[in-house]
């Protein structure tokens, strides 16, 4: 089964606040669970600072075990992660984190703004009212967080990952549970806040076209790194075969200006 | 004698003052302990602790101070063996708090004659509560308090997701740990109160009442406290003038709150 499709790959518009300095490097990670199963093998990558670097692969390539390994919520088996030059659990304060589910008991008696406010206690509560106006979720301040639709929920993450200003930000396929019409304005959103911000962005998607359009640095997962590059040079139809184990035809379009 | 009369008698005001000393500690804790499904820990706890009320009886050391101690104990192997063996943690519970409340039946069994103190633990006294108890539970109280307001965000954060807490900065297993401790503390010190049986009625019923009708935490926490004093003080009040039993009336009264919060969500939602 042959599938095709066409993309504008990114061209050089982040350009301007990219570094050759690396925000995260990896050495031969190894994760397996307690009874031995090997998750992630021999993984080796450098992602420069200010850069959007999109991980992709098939279903239980280890992508989500990988991002979780960098925020320091999982432990390597064997291997080194440095995270802006420290441990990821040191990091934790320079980083934000859209996870690809929130599973939250929806009869939990917790507010939008409470939620924000509780994660994080350091900032102005006048900077939670800017981002919550500024992301359209004025309204929804003293709703319960149980009671938000996905696309809110979602919102209201992105404010949490991006309050403190942190200078790296991770997203797990960050889109899952909003709608086609939304996802595109969600995206818009993070690249808005990647420029605002200048801050490193790793992500995980399953979408070609988004790591086409997005990213500067791709790293394809399966459960070891198959290719790791600009997606121009990486997004090819036998890299995206040995990964996904089908054949793929890609075509590049100019974007219109 | 009329109840207002009645409360200046030194041993109602005593029993004032520890119900509502227990009346903030218990609910304001209760608040975690249901947002974070572990009400059967309350029962497990007070039931374990009977182990500690018999080892007091029978080597003569303080009943009451003893049971806290094994409450903690209990309590640290409920975390230890859930964080270390793939058993849910009602199933531990239920392992635990049978075999220590067994443990305290046989030594019990071990003393001969009348055991008042027994009859006390099993379904509380308030009204015996002397001055040295009322020491105790102020003190302790007062600290949990002040440890319940300071790290309300923290335990917030854990009730609501482990992974976004230790994201935010919390070291989770360290407050995870302390939870279980406080706890554990919490649960035996309300044994005064309202006695093995009935003590985790104050720690689920009005957290629960409040979650019924409280559009924030901050108004669940507030709920559950001012549900949890009008319980206490009604307790008191009603059980002297009809001569019950005290603390049954506690829970009557707070169960009572409870029913009248179900009645008030049927007719928001119809």
């Amino acid at each position: 089964m042959e599938h095709s499709a066409t993309f504008p790959f990114n061209s050089n518009h982040r350009d301007f606040h990219l570094h050759s300095r690396a925000a995260i490097t990896v050495n031969n990670l190894a994760f397996s669970y307690g009874d031995g199963t090997p998750i992630l093998q021999n993984i080796s990558c450098s992602i420069p600072s200010g850069s959007v670097a999109i991980i992709v692969g098939p279903n239980g390539s280890g992508k989500t075990t990988f991002l979780k390994a960098l925020l320091g919520l999982i432990p390597p088996t064997s291997g080194s992660i440095e995270v802006l030059g420290l441990a990821p659990s040191e990091a934790r304060p320079r980083v934000g984190y859209v996870p690809q589910r929130f599973a939250i008991d929806h009869t939990f008696p917790i507010t939008v703004f409470e939620f924000l406010r509780f994660s994080h206690p350091a900032v102005p509560e006048e900077r939670i009212d800017e981002y919550l106006e500024h992301l359209g979720m004025s309204a929804m301040r003293t709703a319960r967080l149980g009671s938000l639709s996905g696309g809110q929920l979602q919102r209201t993450l992105v404010i949490r990952s991006v309050l403190h200003s942190p200078e790296i930000l991770f997203l797990d396929e960050p889109a899952s549970g909003i709608d086609i019409g939304g996802e595109q304005t969600f995206y818009d959103l993070i690249l808005h806040l990647h420029k605002e911000h200048a801050n490193t962005i790793v992500m995980v998607s399953h979408e070609i076209d988004i790591v086409a359009r997005f990213a500067d640095t791709v790293l394809c997962l399966n459960k070891t790194l198959v290719c790791h590059g600009a997606p121009i040079d990486v997004l090819t139809p036998q890299t995206l075969q040995q990964l996904y184990g089908k054949d793929v035809s890609l075509y590049q379009h100019q974007e219109k200006s | 004698m009329d109840i207002f009369t009645a409360f200046q008698l030194p041993f109602l005001q005593k029993a004032l003052f520890a119900g509502l000393a227990l009346g903030l500690i218990l609910p304001f804790l209760g608040v975690f302990v249901t947002l974070r499904n572990m009400s059967f820990f309350g029962d497990g706890v007070a039931h374990a602790s009977l182990a500690g009320v018999a080892l007091g009886v029978l080597s003569g050391a303080d009943p009451f101070l003893s049971a806290v101690g094994v409450g903690i104990l209990v309590g640290i192997v409920i975390y230890l063996l859930e964080h270390k063996t793939i058993l849910a943690p009602d199933a531990l519970i239920g392992v635990l708090f049978t075999t220590a409340f067994s443990v305290g039946l046989v030594l019990l069994s071990l003393q001969r004659g009348y055991q008042p103190e027994l009859m006390s633990f099993l379904f509380g006294n308030i009204l015996t509560i002397n001055s040295y108890d009322l020491l105790v539970i102020t003190i302790f109280s007062g600290l949990i308090f002040v440890i319940l307001a300071f790290t309300r965000r923290q335990l917030t954060m854990l009730a609501l997701d482990k992974e976004s807490a230790w994201l935010s900065g919390i070291r989770t297993g360290l407050f995870d740990f302390f939870f279980y401790i406080i706890l554990s503390v919490t649960i035996v010190l309300g044994i005064k109160l309202l006695g093995i049986i009935l003590v985790s009625a104050l720690l689920v019923i009005p957290p629960s009442t409040a979650k019924l009708l409280a559009r924030s935490l901050r108004g669940m926490i507030l709920g559950s406290i001012v549900g949890g004093e009008l319980a206490v003080i009604t307790g008191l009040a009603v059980s002297y003038l009809l001569d019950f039993p005290t603390g049954a009336v506690i829970v009557l009264s707070a169960a009572a709150f409870f029913f009248c919060a179900i009645l008030v969500r049927a007719c928001k939602t119809f």
